[in-house]
């Protein structure tokens, strides 16, 4: 491989970024080969020593995702540096979209609780309503006790989402410097 | 090369560079053979731990022309960088001397 179709197959990989974050990292690449080819090296034996440019590009794309998530964090985009690191080997898969699998599940079904306790008053009103001979009271006191319960679980739930976030970036960006390294075969 | 050994070195590899720089100002080929003198690496993979701790604001860039061809980007350790490096410095220590330890027992006892 030569220092124009390294460059090239790496840009193909690099087309989801920005022009500029583009331009920037092909510039990085493209001052390594000059200055090695000043140093007497061939272009391939330069491209050799860099290691596959889908593999780096791959990990280019980690970092942006999850810098992404960082300053704007969406439910696409967490997903987006999920995926990414994932993408960066088989090690990943297992270590990185197992907890992410078992985080979400909790934090969801915590929700789902939080959310059910708070509409449960409105429940009884509707069964009030369709079977109005099966009213009971003790229905209606332990509807608004679980209504407050609720409110305090989803108060919780935010907390407990936002620190979940960002312990998750903390987690993927541990990833990103331990996993995938050194060389080409990892 | 051994999964273990791919592991250890990327994380190393931000110690390294941190290291290289905390001397003076180097540009990223620079580094690279500096680091590929002592560790056997996939060279291209310093560009992204780089770019990844400019963003984190450890290190401040600029292009300085050089008198051979081209200007070259340099890299510049901040006041941040400094710290973090400090920290690392320390990790590692604790670390490398608890496993030299644990050989030493280890090897006297065979």
């Amino acid at each position: 491989m030569n220092k124009s179709q390294f460059l090239s197959e790496m840009e193909r990989h690099l087309s989801r970024l920005s022009i500029d974050e583009k331009d920037d990292i092909l510039q990085d690449y493209e001052e390594y080969f000059s200055i090695g080819i000043e140093e007497g090296k061939t272009e391939t034996e330069i491209a050799t020593s860099l290691g596959s440019p889908k593999q780096l590009a791959k990990e280019l794309l980690a970092n942006y995702h999850i810098e992404k998530m960082e300053t704007t964090t969406t439910t696409r985009n967490m997903f987006r540096a999920v995926w990414a690191v994932i993408g960066l080997g088989f090690v990943n898969l297992v270590i990185v979209l197992g907890p992410f699998l078992v985080v979400l599940s909790l934090l969801l079904a915590g929700w789902i609780t939080g959310v059910a306790g708070v509409l449960s008053p409105l429940l009884v009103i509707v069964n009030t309503i369709v079977n109005p001979d099966i009213f009971e009271w003790y229905d209606v006191f332990f509807s608004l006790a679980f209504c407050g319960i609720g409110l305090f679980i989803l108060i919780g739930m935010y907390y407990a989402s936002n620190s979940v976030k960002n312990v998750f970036l903390r987690y993927l960006k541990f990833n990103l410097s331990i996993v995938k390294g050194g060389t080409n075969h990892g | 090369m051994t999964a273990l050994n791919v592991q250890f070195k990327k994380g190393v590899l931000e110690l390294c560079v941190l290291v290289l720089l905390d001397k003076k100002d180097r540009y990223g080929y620079e580094l690279v053979q500096k680091i590929s003198n002592q560790i056997e690496i996939s060279e291209g993979t310093v560009y992204p731990l780089l770019r990844r701790l400019t963003k984190e604001e450890y290190f401040t860039t600029y292009l300085q022309e050089s008198s051979e061809g081209p200007s070259r980007k340099y890299y510049r350790l901040t006041d941040k960088g400094r710290i973090y490096l400090h920290q690392l410095v320390g990790e590692w220590k604790e670390f490398s001397e608890g496993v030299n330890q644990l050989i030493k027992e280890g090897i006297n006892h065979e």
